[in-house]
């Protein structure tokens, strides 16, 4: 006979290893909460309206208590890891935005008033003091003006600029705005991954603003100059101390031991798109997508010269027959559309005109025919390989599409005009020109990563394009390229995939 | 005497009556005109016109393009090369910089002309993975020039950042004991076209800081001095393709040792 306590002993036993087991398979939240304590897998995966995308993180699993990348090491609860989920790319969706105030009435730290609302003036408990967060996935980036250097020294611009509208009165209510020193716009966070790419030089120059690269002020040689969408910081850690102040709220810098621990977890970092939901697996048939490419590959390399751009898919070009007979017919479909993407994106020229950073003051004249990959040029990643900063029109009138929930600036130049928009320009966002002070650059977004696009809609800094084929539609419109409405829809299975 | 009649047949323009002949220099402003060949990127053709001998140009081969919105100041000597490209007559050695004139946009149909397919430039940088070749000594005092679109102070691709790279590889070998950078400006002024052209005398000063910042940024360790030098002399600088304006803007990096 079994004694009544072991028995007890037993079930009590067998309940604990079933709630083990049902917590092992539990699957953990999508959303990555500050201070969580979760382990930081070595493949992540996460399911998106495309597929799976996938992140990598090279030497193994990690443990995120303590790490200051996923603590609330500010004042306002929120970490690196609230603006930068793993499953939106270590970006942020307008899409997950909008659902975690509907799960949080608001009360997630996400819409910390100072730059998660669309001016900490209104009325915070309102979901339309947030619409610009809910609806577009934008911060209130707030900059200094005039713009300082990383080292403090003033910058004094050669053009004025004034407030033509200000819907969310950051930019005219008291101690914002102009006249108190600082400027208000909008913007998109860019995804923490694949640094390596972002962070590489590919030749000592930038052609765009006609000078040697400047110097990493932390002595670590010349600066890629494509970490930021204004281009404000000179490397990671200036990047982390701004956003520190800046979206945590830190009262204290950050230290330098947290500074070490946050780069090497983003150096570990490579993810991309890993499945398709119409293709299957990216890197499957002789096709390299997904991220295990991105983590074995050189950076910095220019298409032109060497791997070209999005030829990881070239295989699926030809598929054998064989091969193609183990595919469904929307897979093998899908697969050969993606392929056609690839090729519109490299060789289907059109004339671009009026861009500044590409038709002047470089000498490429004005209008220059190239394709997709005049500017998306790096191999592996579709960013540029010099500094990305050009300018598309998507915040400078009159290309930009009417935004109505956007502050409008006027900017006048006062030496030389600006070379294509005249002495007066009106903008949502003068972009680089808040770093320079140039009038020259007014308009400029420094070209990002094309990696994991399907997790983090919408696109451009402004979040302008609300989907894939809004982007395409956005350059189809802008360049009068004339696609078709294949090469449309093949370009955006391209980057559904990437 | 026989010799400087010669340069001075070098560096003037053909007349307007005169037909221009092969390697005759000829130097116009007039707006551009944007042919869309299509021979894939880069491959449009740029054509300008002389209005005083009413040629057509085809100056698609100048390492800094015209911008359809504004009149251009055409420098080149006519090539032998057959007009098939673009179909006008070739410049080469061409350079066509933009002024500030505006002009209305023009662009013609390729009209069966191909252009030409897009070839990197002799004087192109190489990636910075591809190791550089070690510059040998022994060293001595040496001059090395820059050159630059008329009246702009911006670093040409794949022309004088080619140029300054080749400097700045020899002056990190040759570790001088100072570098001494002068930005020349051609600020006498020249009748073109009818019109008076002549270099703002501030941008010699932006020349010199250009070379000498980038320097700075490539050579932290250098001692670097600038200078300026209005009414820049034509020179013979082989960099300068032969053609007189381009020799007169430019920069000197002159190492002392």
């Amino acid at each position: 006979m079994t004694h009544p306590f072991t028995l007890a002993a037993r079930a009590v036993a067998l309940v604990a290893t079933a709630a083990i087991a049902m917590a092992a398979h539990k699957p953990e939240p999508r959303w990555w909460s500050p201070g969580e304590g979760r382990v930081f897998p070595a493949v992540l995966d996460y399911r998106n309206d495309a597929g799976t995308y996938r992140i990598l993180l090279t030497g193994g699993p990690m443990p995120t208590k303590g790490h200051p990348f996923f603590e609330p090491v500010g004042s306002n609860g929120r970490a690196c890891v609230t603006c930068h989920q793993p499953a939106d790319g270590m970006s942020l969706s307008a899409a997950s935005a909008a659902k975690r105030w509907d799960e949080t009435g608001g009360k997630d730290p996400l819409f910390a008033a100072t730059d998660g609302s669309n001016c900490p003036t209104l009325p915070q408990d309102r979901r339309e003091s947030h619409s610009l967060l809910i609806e577009r996935g934008l911060f209130r980036i707030q900059r200094s003006w005039p713009a300082s250097e990383w080292n403090g020294r003033k910058i004094t611009p050669d053009f004025t600029i004034e407030v033509v509208r200000d819907p969310n009165g950051c930019n005219s209510a008291p101690g914002y705005g102009p006249k108190a020193g600082n400027i208000s716009v909008y913007r998109r966070p860019r995804p923490v991954s694949n640094f390596k790419y972002l962070l590489a030089v590919g030749f000592n120059f930038d052609p765009k603003q006609g000078m040697v690269l400047p110097r990493d002020p932390d002595g670590n040689g010349l600066q890629s100059g494509n970490l930021m969408a204004d281009n404000r910081a000179a490397n990671l850690r200036l990047q982390m101390e701004d956003a520190s102040g800046a979206h945590l709220q830190i009262l204290r810098h950050l230290s330098k031991a947290q500074i070490t621990r946050i780069t090497d977890f983003e150096m570990r970092l490579y993810s991309a798109q890993a499945e398709s939901r119409q293709a299957g697996a990216l890197d499957s048939a002789g096709a390299e997508g997904g991220p295990a490419k991105l983590r074995d590959s050189q950076p910095g390399a220019l298409g032109s010269m060497g791997k070209p751009v999005w030829s990881e898919f070239a295989a699926w070009e030809n598929i054998p027959p064989a091969e193609a007979a183990r595919l469904t017919p929307e897979q093998l479909a899908f697969r050969k559309s993606v392929a056609r993407g690839a090729r519109v994106f490299r060789d289907r020229t059109f004339l671009i005109s009026d861009s500044s950073g590409i038709n002047a003051p470089i000498g490429f004249g004005n209008p220059v025919r190239n394709s997709c990959v005049f500017c998306h040029n790096m191999s592996q990643m579709g960013n540029d390989v010099a500094p990305g900063q050009v300018d598309l029109g998507t915040t400078t009138l009159p290309y930009a599409d009417p935004w109505p929930d956007l502050p409008l600036f006027r900017i006048t130049c006062l030496k030389r005009p600006h070379p294509f928009y005249g002495r007066v320009i009106y903008t949502y966002d003068p972009g680089f020109a808040l770093t320079t002070g140039r009038c020259a650059d007014v308009g400029k977004i420094t070209l990002q990563s094309m990696r994991g696009l399907a997790a983090r809609a919408p696109y451009f800094s402004n979040g302008l394009a609300k989907d894939l084929r809004g982007v395409v539609d956005y350059y189809d419109r802008r360049y009068d390229i004339g696609y078709t409405e294949q090469d449309k829809q093949d370009l955006v299975n391209l980057m559904s995939v990437l | 005497m026989k010799k400087s009649l010669a340069l001075l047949a070098l560096i003037l323009p053909v007349s307007a009556q005169a037909a221009a002949q092969t390697s005759d220099l000829v130097r116009f402003v007039s707006c551009p005109v944007y042919r869309d060949t299509d021979s894939g990127r880069k491959s449009g053709c740029w054509l300008a016109d002389d209005r005083e001998s009413g040629a057509r140009y085809d100056v698609s081969l100048s390492p800094y393009k015209p911008d359809w919105n504004h009149a251009t100041l055409v420098e080149g000597r006519v090539a032998a090369a057959p007009p098939t490209a673009c179909g006008s007559t070739v410049l080469d050695p061409v350079r066509t910089s933009v002024l500030e004139a505006p002009c209305p946009r023009h662009m013609l149909p390729a009209e069966g002309y191909a252009g030409r397919k897009f070839v990197l430039p002799p004087r192109n940088i190489t990636p910075n993975a591809v190791p550089r070749k070690v510059v040998a000594g022994p060293f001595a005092a040496r001059t090395f020039a820059v050159f630059f679109e008329f009246d702009r102070s911006f670093l040409v691709y794949q022309y004088g950042d080619y140029l300054l790279e080749q400097a700045a590889n020899w002056l990190e070998a040759a570790k001088p004991k100072r570098i001494v950078v002068t930005g020349y400006a051609a600020t006498r002024p020249e009748t073109v076209s009818g019109q008076v052209l002549a270099e703002h005398p501030d941008i010699a000063a932006e020349r010199a800081e250009t070379i000498a910042e980038s320097l700075r940024r490539l050579l932290p360790e250098a001692t670097i001095e600038t200078a300026t030098a209005l009414d820049a002399e034509v020179t013979d600088l082989p960099d300068a393709d032969g053609i007189p304006g381009q020799s007169q803007r430019r920069v000197e990096i002159r190492a002392e040792f």
